[in-house]
């Protein structure tokens, strides 16, 4: 065998298995890392929308934005914590837009408008399925589809256009992000547990973490 | 033109970068937590959509055995240059892996409307390796004219 055949293989053979042990490696310990912080952080739990009892043992706060692909992909376990712990765990969305996702204020003015009338959870549904959507839409065609998805939920139009115009629900959002700064919010989504961080590895763990919790 | 040799190097340069790109996309995809993109929210918006398998197969592990294939057939290459069988072989890998990432691009340009940076990292990859193996074929025809 020459000499650079046996370089070369030599060198495939460490880079696979740098890479496969790597990855393996990696899977391993991501599966058992997601974790709950131990301090306890003070939130105003009369702030934000509300699913599930008040009285409910888990209180589960997300901080999130409508434009962000990972809340998006939150989004089907955070549904699947809602039908199972319907009445053990109470979610809590909080507005947290992050400045480099143009709409995702401009989205949670208009899922507070649907809240206004009763359909924030539905509203905040639709704006997660349709995000790949709306999202690198033309700024002037947002908000055309965003009245699009409002029809669809058959809510009063010209009372969300001047809740949106209007601007009626800044001070709400303005009061999530700034609750969310003061709590060290960094990135979306952020789930806390009755107060405590969840540092999630994936969304998966989100059931885990609830389950343990009402285990206590 | 390149000298057999040499072309027999890149590729498996090319492909080595290829297997890093792919095991890293391959990694992230596994996860569901934002993927580490210097070009923004790309790669977190091709992840969510619809084409992130082919039949049933993620496409960051069929990059990862199409890489580790021309690794292999680089290191069975440079034992025997050139060998008909394996630069045919070669050929139909990368042209073919060229056309899937031509539809993969065309995916994220007008379908996703997102691109995500490691996807298109690779797709260049595949183009160079690609580009390396016509340039070094080239070459043999050449000498064989001489």
């Amino acid at each position: 065998m020459k000499t650079e055949t046996k370089i070369l293989g030599a060198i495939l053979v460490l880079t696979a298995v740098i890479l496969f042990g790597g990855i393996f490696f990696l899977s391993k310990f991501s599966a058992n890392s997601s974790s709950v912080e131990e301090k306890i952080v003070q939130i105003d739990y009369s702030k934000g929308q509300k699913i599930g009892s008040d009285s409910a043992k888990v209180k589960l706060v997300e901080f999130s934005d409508f434009q962000c692909p990972a809340c998006a992909q939150a989004e089907p376990f955070v549904k699947q914590l809602k039908s199972v712990y319907p009445d053990q765990v109470q979610l809590i969305y909080r507005h947290f837009p992050l400045p480099q996702h143009p709409f995702g204020k401009q989205a949670a003015n208009w899922a507070e408008a649907a809240g206004a009338q009763g359909k924030f959870w539905e509203m905040h549904s639709k704006l997660f399925e349709t995000q790949a959507e709306w999202s690198n839409l033309p700024d002037n065609e947002v908000d055309e589809f965003f009245l699009g998805l409002v029809k669809q939920l058959e809510l009063d139009e010209n009372k969300i256009k001047q809740d949106v115009e209007g601007n009626t629900f800044k001070s709400r959002i303005d009061d999530d992000v700034a609750e969310g700064q003061r709590l060290g919010v960094d990135s979306t989504p952020t789930f806390y547990i009755n107060g405590r961080k969840v540092i999630l590895q994936t969304f998966n763990d989100l059931n885990t973490v609830v389950a343990e919790e009402l285990k206590k | 033109m390149i000298s057999f040799n040499l072309s027999n190097r890149l590729i498996f340069i090319f492909s080595l970068i290829g297997l890093g790109v792919a095991s890293f996309l391959f990694y992230e995809y596994s996860l569901s937590g934002p993927i580490f993109c210097p070009t923004g929210a790309g790669c977190d918006i091709v992840r969510a959509s619809a084409y992130t398998k082919i039949l049933g197969i993620s496409i960051p592990l069929l990059g990862m055995a199409y890489y580790l294939t021309m690794a292999v057939l680089s290191v069975v290459h440079s034992h025997q240059l050139p060998h008909k069988l394996v630069r045919k072989l070669q050929t139909i890998s990368a042209s073919a892996a060229v056309g899937f990432g031509m539809y993969l691009t065309y995916l994220e340009a007008y379908v996703i409307e997102a691109y995500c940076f490691w996807c298109v990292l690779s797709f260049i990859i595949s183009v160079a390796i690609l580009i390396t193996l016509v340039l070094s074929r080239d070459k043999r025809k050449d000498e064989n004219r001489d």
